[in-house]
This record gives structure tokens, C-alpha cells and sequence, in this order.
């Protein structure tokens, strides 16, 4: 028993992660990372179009726009199905949290053309509203004729070099917006940083840009709602990637036990070794355990029993695929140093998933001070 | 004989409802949430005989036995509303180990005779597996059973056997030969009268100062062989196939949520939930506690859809019994230089029995085969690691 383990009546979840596992047989993850973390660019444009083609961008979008309007446990399955092959482009932050934001934001012209183009894959919709220490940040909005006029910093903006298009909070006043921003528009700059796990994150500058009225996409109250739905969505996705990290470091770290010999035996063969092992199967158990209690209980409770089995999973995941690759490397010896490894990638990408929107500690203390507080 | 219904054929919810509402009304207030894990016979008698006269003294029994016939699934109802409810731990080697095992391997005889003896509280068994050098490595047990006609004589000593001091009828593993190429062969199962000649009991104190366990002395010990369960030399096999489902429970989180509930009261009290060091370990603990309800699913799950559970439900266990023991170091070192004192805590919500609680974890991690040995069984049995 190991992995999601989901009800899936019709088979659906099964054909999504055997479509996946295809996928990755022909656009292989580890060699993606590295040739991108080389070339210095922020995504694969060709595996991101080929996600496009498979729906996998659009799969949590509603059918109205244009998206297949499927639910949490299918986007869990493929979460997990990438972070196992290590498909490591950025599909919890465009497709899910760009994705949940648009899904959110009142109807508009604007908001049909950036949902279609995430979905096709025709434009990269980036989120911009986060600032150095992680929390919203939004830029200054001052009305100006039928517009705005925007300054200000973001940090941590996915794909930014790629980006057609930012969804941008921005604050006028007192009243949160969000706003669809164009990559090309006068005064917006960004600078790249390489990241752990081979792509890049932006700074995104906002000198005095100007943005129509008709590119506002949400304001008010409905702004921080939106954010936080796409906060947990996000979590979610990325709680099932690093279940789907966590699960696929064990079996090669078990594979590679089996056959490494010293000693005159396989290594594998020592209790020291098993029992290491052993705890690294059991946490991701425990992991792939509170994905699935996350995915069921949204589903059928929501609300705050949903918020908290998100938090959970999210902070058990993290550190189940965080020390579970550490270990791993470890049990690799020092072939597990080397880059041509794969296990070392395994590593760097759930240090970066896991530093993605919350990191274990603070999430548990979310989670009980939450919990403190309804009691 | 009291009335059964088919309890399966409820759902779980209704069950629920039904077994709580009467277990609040019937298990009697000052046996609920006892300090004491394991109440000797008499301690809990009037709670034994309720549910024996109930007919729910035996959850998963059939009821042609006189037992309810619970499929997994309510028996897991069962045995969390039993937790919930602070109900005591019952002597119940005869319900849980003896009956199911004469129910599946004894003779007509065996049956009819030892069952009902069973359910009225007249026959108080123990498990007799554990020796001085067998403990881990059970199959290496030498209690030796050498047949006299038609008689078996025993001699021997088991340990760590639990509540035989209240016991009168153990269930023994014996050695009845060496000659299998497996040490596992040659092991027999025995029905042995406690009252018998030649047996002595020597209740050891525990750590937490109780006797939960004894030992066990054999000395030329008379046994009919009519009271040989199964088939002579094949016992071990018996012996580990009737823990089925049974293993989940070990797993239950019931003593590591009670523990953190006293944590919280006791950090409530002392006003640790101020400091951030305590909320961050308080959050790690109630987390894990979370996420333990969540992987125990995994496997209750697998027992409704009506399957069978693999070596892999030990990982319930090992976590289970470490968290139970981190969340006691917790209240230690919550209850600061109070964590000198033997009796409990005073808090303004009740006592926290946090020095019992924490010589009381010591046990699950050892007992039940050693975590130790659960990740030995996990390496071979689930990630298939070579010897």
C-alpha cells in the first residue's frame, strides 16, 4: 500500500497518473531540470505546451472557461504523478494558483482571454502579490482618469521572464485589486534569481504603470478571498508533488541499497540500513496518509476541517520529501553528492516546494492557533 | 442468552449511537478513565458482567458463540468508543486470544466447555508466550510439554505474562520438539488450569510500581491432551494467525490523544501555551497526533472494504507508541521542577497524572513485538530488503 490512495469508481484517477507516467517517459524530468537550470530560463516552454495539449493546465478550471472543471483529487493524482517523475515546471503556481485566482475574479472580457491563454498555454499568467518575507504586499494603486497607475515591488514571482501577462495585487487606498497586468506595459521591469530546483524567480518592478480599467479583475473583500482559496489550492498541489517526491526518493533509495555491495553484502542487507529505511517508507506514509485526509475532507466537509487537513498536509509532506531526500542522499553515499544523481534533484526540488507558500512550523502553528481559537 | 441483532447490517453512525448511549448509561462512572491500565478481575467485575449479560462482552465472536459478530469494520466503532468513553481495559485474553482461537481450531468439546465459561467470568485466562529468553524471539521458547499417556507434562517458566495473577486458565505456548528444521515447529498450543498442581504465579512490579505482569512456574505440570488446541508441534502457526485485524489497534491513537489531552490541560494550567518554544513543540505533537487519525484511515479503510491488512499496518504501531512517549516528555518538562513528584498534578481543571503517563509509555514501544522488531518485519515484509 503506498501512494495516493483515493476512491476512483470510474478509473479516472488511475488513466490520469498511467497518462502521466507516458508524459514523463517522453519528456523525462531530471534531464528538463538540468537543461533548463543551464539554459537559465524560468520554465520548458516545451513540456509546459505538451501539459497544455494533455489539459493538465486547465484541469481545476471551470468548463465555461475553458478549462475541464475537475476537482481536488484529480488535481492531487497529478501532483503527485509529476512530483514522482519529476516534472518540475510550475504547475502549482500558474495552473493552480493563477488558475484558482482567475477562477475567483468577477466575470470579464479580461478574464476569459487570460484563462483561455493559461489553458492553451498561449499566454503565462503569472501571480504577482508577495513581498520578501513571503505575505501579501500589494503595490500602491492610484486612480488616474478611467484607470490606475502602479508602483511598487513583488517577490517570488514564478515564470517571470516567460510571463505574458502578471495578475497583480495592488492596493488603492483601502480597497485590495487585483489587476492584469501585461508584461509589456510601460514601467514594469523584472529581474530573474536562480532558484534550488533550476528555474527562476522574479522581482517585479512597477514604476508609474498604467493599467485600464477594463484589466481590473477583482476588488474588495472578494480580493483576500480569492487569495486565500488559491493559497490552499496551491498547498494542496503542492502537498500531493512532494507526497509523489517523498514516495518516488524511497523506492530509489531502496533500489539503489539492493544493489550497492560492501562488505560482501548489498547494503540493504544491514539493519542499520533497513531500519533507516524503513522510517524513511513510514514518513512517506504518513505523508501520502494526510494528502489524502486533506483531498477527502475538503471534498466533503470543507470549510475549517478543510483548512486544517491542508495545513497538515502541506507541513507533513514537506518534511517527509525535505528529510526523506536528505536521507536519501545519505543512504546514496557519495554518489548521492554528485550531480549526475538524480536523487540530489529530488532534494533541491522538495526544499524549494517545501518553502512554497508556508513552510512546516509556521503551517503547524497555524494550524493550532486555528484550532485554539474555535475551541 | 441475550438478543442479537445483525449489527453489521447498521451503519456505522447508528452503531455508534447505539453502543455509546448504552456503554454511558452501564460502564460505571468510577471504573471510567481509571489511573490504572490494567485493572485486576475483580477491580472491573461488575463492568464485565453487564457487558456479558448484555450479550457485547465478545465484539467479534459469532453469535452462535454468543458473541456479536462484529465485521472489522464495528468492531473499530467498538473499540473507539470504548477509548472515548474512558471505559477500563477488561481482563481479556479470554475474548480477544483463547476464544477466537478454540473458535477457529478447538474441538466441539473444547467449545462447549470453555466458551460460555468465558463469557460468565468464571474462566479468567492469560497468555503464556513471553520466557526469560524468549522474548522478541518468541519461537525460541523452551517450556517444554512431554506427552505421559494420555497427559502432556509441563515444565517451564513464561514471564511479562499479564494479569496472571488474577488469571485462572493460561494459554501456552510449549516446545514439543526440536526436531523441525524450523525452530518455529515443534510448538504446540495448551489449555492449562492454573489451579493445577505445580503451577505458581510471581507478580513482578512495574515500573510504575503496579503488577500488570508475573511470572509463571511449570513444575511437572499435569495437562489432559484433550486440552492441546490444533494439532500437536503446529502451533506457532495458530498462534500468530489469530492476531487478524486485531493488529490495527495497536495502532489506535487512543493513548496518545488522552495523553495530550492532559497536556493541554496541564500547559493550560502553567501558562506554557504563553511560550512560543512550548506552542512549538505542543503544535509538532498535536500534528502528528492528527495525522496518525489520518494513516490509522488508510488501514481501517482497507478492513470495511472487507480485505485483509498486510505487514504494512505495523507502521501504526511504531508511530503510535513513540508519539505517546514524546508527548509524556512533554508533560514533563511542562510540569518543570513539579516533575520530581510521584503523585499527580493539581490543575484548576482536575489532576494530570503526567508521571504515570509517563512510566506508562515506556510499555507500547516494548510490548507487541518491539518496535524494533516492527521495523524488521516492515523491511522484509513491505520494502523487501534481503537478509
Amino acid at each position: 500500500m503506498t501512494g495516493l490512495i483515493l476512491d476512483d469508481e470510474d478509473g479516472g484517477l488511475a488513466l490520469l497518473r498511467e497518462s502521466v507516467a507516458s508524459f514523463a517517459a517522453r519528456h523525462d524530468g531530471p534531464s528538463t531540470f538540468r537543461n533548463r537550470r543551464s539554459s537559465g530560463a524560468d520554465m520548458d516552454r516545451a513540456t509546459w505546451t505538451a501539459m497544455a495539449e494533455a489539459g493538465w493546465l486547465g484541469l481545476l478550471l471551470p468548463e465555461d472557461l475553458g478549462g475541464l472543471g475537475l476537482g481536488l483529487p484529480e488535481q492531487a493524482v497529478l501532483s503527485e504523478a509529476l512530483g514522482r517523475a519529476l516534472v518540475s515546471e510550475p504547475v502549482a503556481q500558474l495552473a493552480v494558483f493563477a488558475g484558482t485566482l482567475l477562477t475567483e475574479a468577477s466575470e470579464s472580457a479580461e478574464r476569459t482571454r487570460l484563462a483561455e491563454g493559461l489553458v492553451s498555454a498561449a499566454a503565462i499568467v503569472a501571480p504577482a502579490w508577495q513581498g520578501r518575507n513571503g505575505a501579501a504586499a500589494p503595490v500602491e494603486a492610484r486612480a488616474e482618469g478611467e484607470g490606475y497607475v502602479l508602483s511598487g515591488t513583488l517577490e517570488f514571482v514564478p515564470a517571470a521572464g516567460s510571463a505574458t501577462d502578471f495578475l497583480v495585487l495592488a492596493r488603492a487606498g483601502q480597497e485590495d485589486m487585483l489587476l492584469s497586468v501585461p508584461a509589456d506595459a510601460a514601467g514594469l521591469s523584472h529581474s530573474l534569481h536562480p532558484t534550488l530546483d533550476g528555474a527562476q524567480l522574479g522581482t517585479l518592478v512597477l514604476d508609474a504603470t498604467p493599467v485600464a480599467a477594463g484589466k481590473v479583475l477583482a476588488g474588495g473583500n472578494a480580493v483576500s478571498a480569492a487569495l486565500e482559496k488559491a493559497i490552499a489550492v496551491t498547498r494542496l498541489a503542492l502537498a500531493a508533488e512532494m507526497a509523489g517526491i517523498a514516495t518516488r526518493a524511497i523506492e530509489q533509495t531502496v533500489a539503489y541499497t539492493r544493489d550497492r555491495v560492501q562488505f560482501g553484502r548489498a547494503i540493504a542487507a544491514f539493519q542499520v540500513v533497513q531500519h533507516r529505511l524503513v522510517d524513511m517508507w513510514s514518513d512517506a506514509e504518513f505523508a501520502n496518509a494526510s494528502v489524502v485526509n486533506a483531498v477527502e475532507t475538503c471534498t466533503e466537509e470543507g470549510g475549517r476541517a478543510g483548512d486544517l487537513a491542508i495545513l497538515a498536509a502541506k507541513a507533513r509532506a514537506g518534511d517527509a520529501a525535505v528529510t526523506i531526500t536528505r536521507r536519501a542522499i545519505h543512504l546514496h553515499g557519495a554518489m548521492g553528492f554528485t550531480d549526475d544523481c538524480d536523487i540530489g534533484l529530488y532534494m533541491k526540488r522538495a526544499v524549494a516546494l517545501n518553502a512554497t507558500l508556508g513552510q512546516p512550523e509556521e503551517l503547524r502553528l497555524q494550524f493550532v492557533a486555528r484550532e485554539r481559537a474555535a475551541a | 442468552m441475550p438478543e442479537q441483532q445483525d449489527w453489521n447490517a447498521l451503519t456505522d453512525e447508528d452503531f455508534r449511537a447505539i453502543f455509546r448511549d448504552w456503554v454511558e448509561q452501564n460502564c460505571p462512572a468510577d471504573l471510567r478513565f481509571m489511573r490504572k491500565q490494567r485493572p485486576v478481575f475483580d477491580e472491573v467485575a461488575v463492568w464485565y458482567h453487564r457487558l456479558a449479560d448484555k450479550g457485547w462482552l465478545s465484539p467479534v465472536w459469532p453469535q452462535e458463540y454468543g458473541g456479536m459478530g462484529l465485521d472489522a469494520a464495528k468492531h473499530i466503532v467498538y473499540v473507539e468508543e470504548w477509548a472515548r468513553l474512558g471505559c477500563p481495559r477488561i481482563p481479556d485474553h479470554g475474548i480477544g486470544l483463547t476464544g477466537p482461537l478454540l473458535i477457529r481450531y478447538g474441538t466441539q468439546a473444547q467449545k462447549d466447555f470453555f466458551l460460555p465459561r468465558i463469557l460468565t467470568g468464571e474462566h479468567v485466562w492469560c497468555q503464556g508466550y513471553s520466557e526469560p529468553n524468549a522474548g522478541s524471539d518468541l519461537a525460541s521458547l523452551k517450556t517444554s510439554a512431554v506427552r505421559e499417556g494420555d497427559d502432556f507434562i509441563v515444565n517451564g517458566q513464561k514471564i511479562w505474562t499479564t494479569l496472571a495473577h488474577c488469571a485462572n486458565w493460561i494459554l501456552l505456548l510449549t516446545r514439543t520438539s526440536n526436531d523441525g528444521p524450523k525452530r518455529q515447529n515443534g510448538i504446540t498450543v495448551l489449555l492449562v488450569d492454573m489451579t493445577d498442581p505445580g503451577v505458581t504465579v510471581r507478580p513482578i512490579p512495574n515500573l510504575r510500581q503496579e503488577t500488570d505482569f508475573c511470572e509463571v512456574f511449570f513444575d511437572n505440570v499435569r495437562v489432559p491432551a484433550a486440552n492441546v488446541v490444533g494439532e500437536v508441534d503446529q502451533g506457532w502457526a495458530l498462534a500468530k494467525a489469530v492476531l487478524g485485524h486485531e493488529r490495527i489497534f495497536l495502532g489506535a491513537p487512543s493513548r496518545p490523544e488522552y495523553a495530550i489531552k492532559r497536556l493541554e490541560r496541564l500547559a493550560e494550567d502553567r501558562g506554557a501555551f504563553d511560550d512560543p518554544g512550548f506552542v512549538a513543540r505542543y503544535a509538532r505533537l498535536r500534528l502528528d497526533l492528527y495525522d496518525l487519525g489520518s494513516a490509522f484511515e488508510r488501514f481501517a479503510r482497507v478492513l470495511r472494504a472487507g480485505g485483509d491488512l498486510g505487514p504494512d499496518v505495523s507502521v501504526l504501531k511504531i508511530f503510535c507508541s513513540e508519539l505517546y512517549q514524546r508527548i509524556t516528555e512533554e508533560m514533563l518538562t511542562v510540569a518543570g521542577e513539579e516533575a520530581r513528584l510521584w503523585d499527580d498534578l493539581q490543575t484548576a481543571e482536575g489532576e494530570v497524572d503526567a508521571m504515570n503517563l509517563y512510566l506508562d509509555s515506556r510499555a507500547p514501544a516494548i510490548f507487541g513485538g518491539s518496535n524494533e522488531v516492527q521495523r524488521g518485519v516492515l523491511a522484509k515484509g513491505v520494502l523487501g530488503l534481503p537478509s
